[in-house]
């Protein structure tokens, strides 16, 4: 499953992403816990929620980061 | 300092024996803050990361020992992705006697992982473990001896906005600098390496209790949610806009006027006639282009109310965090023009002054982006003082006129940006940005931030209008300005219906935005000539520094083509206003 098409707030374990350099260097990596907080209309970035803060996150990129449920 | 910092790539002079301290960190943790309090200066600060996009350099003197401190631009990495990245490479490249790492509390992790890269190359360095008074409302407490165990290096909490732990910070950073320095062996990690050394120490050190949110944590969400966000937006620029026309207004009616016309003007005119016979000096002093008349109504009782109350707004909006959540509202939008979310922060600065609007177009990452940001702030962003003209100018007459040149300001901004999009090579990038946390703006650091601004503004605002009007007050008494009126009289009267005398607004307006709208407050115009004389001001050149800057941060083409482009916008599209208008029946 996809980042992109996942539920508002809910957490999720990201299982893979593309090789951006400030994906990672923002804290998103394989096995990182996130959350989104809110999408926007038109394709707008998605808000997500790593740890204490949020990054905004283009929605062609959340379309590429694999994501498992956590339960 | 140089008013804006343009910040050369070179590092200034220092003594041989000056301490050398870099202070470096993630984006928006607040090194700028320790900066300004460290060694008095004045930079900038906001809450969102790209501010300081090149380096600022000062001097601190503590225990008869003199530093030179750089505040370095906050990267994520030291993989230098942008411009500004590079900056702050190339400075651990060249080596200090020690690096103040910045710390932010509230986001330790992240910044551990930058922390841990800086660590591993040889150079000494301290922590400074920042924004702990937020970390606290959000209940996330870090035991600073079990970090420091795990850093190895002295680690100093500090709320560097109330000044709190900052004369702890330079104690150890002249500790460490005086000591013979050990060698460190620099150590390679691999990416997930490294994010697993964080961990550990995180969850060594770091205890999140659960708090309830804040009101501004809440308000923050639901900025960023379409609804409320979007009608909050709306409700926030709109608000902002009447803050500043309306506020400038009263200002200006109710005070500053009064005070102009029952005791400046005649006060100034009869201390001058005492000492000047009536005649050409008389009238360059205190005529229709009086220096001490205009170079002093024109600057503080006409643009300043306006330019203040603009960057009480502005300052507001960057140190709450607002602006990186407007831009997240408005990215799919403005990927239309080729634009995206987080190229929001340089255009609201743009409405400012361009100058740090081209600056900071530097912590984009692609060069497409740098080029559409200062095409469209040069052609169709008003600045502030300009805005004040225009408020100035049209606001009294016609509240519709004003809302016209702004919507056609907003227009322009689209079309261009479309065509640029078009034009210039290159995808859009992706948006991929930090949001910050959404915090109550100190008053103490506002009014440090709108203080600077002013400064900036008439340190960078007088000189210029003096020697324009005074230039204009030569072509006055003269009589030159009717035969360059005559020359241009086609244009001028023929072409956009304006009277020949507003030949004269053309060519102050090469030299500042402004000049180019303010000597139209002397001419008796219609509304249609005064909106037709407002388009030509708002298309035509950016002042002079902006063009200086363009040739500074791009290249000498790009400015001509600036120029170029410019000029014949404005004639064209005023012009064709102007024809079409009359063609209607408007007068
Ligand atoms: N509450 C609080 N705010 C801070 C503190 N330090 C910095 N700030 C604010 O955080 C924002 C970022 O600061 P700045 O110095 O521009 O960060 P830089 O990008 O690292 O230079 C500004 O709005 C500061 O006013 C602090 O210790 N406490
Ligand atoms: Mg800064």
């Amino acid at each position: 499953m996809y980042l992109a098409s996942y539920e508002n707030n809910k957490p999720c374990i990201i299982e893979n992403l593309p090789d951006i350099n400030l994906l990672n260097s923002l804290g998103l990596r394989k096995g990182s816990k996130v959350s989104i907080k809110s999408r926007q209309f038109f394709g707008g970035p998605l808000v997500v929620q790593i740890g204490t803060r949020c990054v905004a996150i283009d929605k062609k990129i959340a379309e590429q980061i694999v994501i498992k449920e956590v339960h | 300092m140089h008013c804006h910092n343009t910040g050369s790539r070179k590092l200034p002079p220092s003594a041989p024996d000056d301490i050398k301290i870099l202070l470096m960190g993630n984006p928006n943790v607040g090194k700028s803050v320790i900066f300004s309090k460290l060694t008095g200066m004045d930079v900038l600060t906001a809450n969102y990361a790209g501010t300081t996009v090149s380096y600022t350099a000062g001097n601190v003197n503590y225990r008869s020992k003199s530093a030179t401190l750089i505040d370095v631009p906050g990267t994520y990495s030291l993989e230098a992705t942008s411009p500004a990245e590079q900056v702050a490479v190339n400075f651990l490249e060249e080596g200090a006697n020690v690096i103040i790492c910045v710390l932010d509390a509230t986001n330790l992790e992240r910044n551990l992982n930058l922390a841990l890269q800086i660590k591993h190359k040889d150079v000494p360095i301290i922590y400074s473990l920042n924004l702990i008074d937020v970390a606290e409302n959000k209940g996330i407490s870090i035991d600073v001896e079990k970090l420091e165990e795990e850093l190895g290096a002295p680690v100093i909490p500090t709320v560097a906005t109330r000044n709190v732990g900052l004369k702890d910070l330079l104690d150890r950073a002249w500790e460490v600098a005086l000591k013979e320095p050990v060698a460190i062996k620099p150590v390679q990690m691999s990416h997930d390496e490294r994010w697993q050394e964080v961990g550990r120490i995180a969850e060594k050190v770091q205890v999140v209790e659960h708090r309830h949110p804040t009101f501004w944590d809440k308000l923050g969400d639901a900025l960023v949610q379409p609804f409320p966000g979007l009608p909050l937006a709306i409700i926030i620029l709109t608000l902002s806009m009447l803050f500043v026309v309306g506020g400038g207004q009263g200002l200006r009616a109710l005070l500053l006027l009064p005070i102009l016309d029952n005791y400046y003007i005649p006060a100034i005119t009869s201390l001058v006639a005492y000492f000047i016979p009536e005649g050409i000096l008389f009238n360059l002093l205190v005529g229709e282009y009086g220096v001490l008349i205009k170079g002093i109504e024109w600057p503080f009782f006409l643009i300043l109310p306006y330019v203040t109350l603009f960057y009480v707004v502005m300052s507001f909006l960057e140190d709450s965090g607002y602006l990186p959540r407007l831009g997240i509202l408005l990215d799919s939008l403005l990927r239309r023009i080729g634009m995206l979310g987080s190229n929001v922060v340089p255009m609201v600065m743009g409405y400012g002054c361009a100058v740090p609007a081209i600056l900071g177009t530097r912590a984009a990452n692609s060069q497409k982006q740098r080029l559409m940001i200062t095409s469209l702030v040069a052609l169709a962003v008003p600045c502030t003082a300009q805005s004040g003209a225009f408020i100035a100018l049209l606001g009294d007459q016609s509240i519709l006129a004003l809302v016209f040149v702004y919507m056609v300001s907003f227009v322009a901004i689209l079309i261009a940006g479309s065509i640029l999009n078009r034009v210039i090579p290159g995808e859009t990038d992706p948006m991929l940005m930090e949001v910050p946390n959404l915090l109550r703006p100190s008053v103490s650091a506002l009014s440090q931030k709108i203080f600077i601004r002013i400064k900036q503004f008439l340190l960078e605002a007088e000189i210029p209008m003096v020697l324009g009007i005074l230039f204009a007050a030569v072509l006055v008494e003269t009589g030159l300005l009717l035969v360059i009126g005559d020359l241009l009289k086609p244009l001028v009267e023929g072409w956009l219906g304006l009277p020949k005398e507003a030949s004269l607004a053309l060519m102050l307006g090469i030299v500042r935005r402004e000049l180019g709208v303010l000597p139209l407050l002397e001419l008796e115009l219609t509304t249609l000539q005064l909106i037709v004389g407002s388009l030509v001001a708002l298309f035509y050149l950016p002042c002079v520094t902006v063009m200086a800057i363009i040739i500074k941060e791009f290249n000498l083409k790009l400015s001509i083509y600036v120029i170029g482009f410019t000029t014949i916008i404005a004639f064209t599209l005023a012009g064709l206003f102007n024809q079409v208008a009359r063609l209607l029946g408007f007068q």
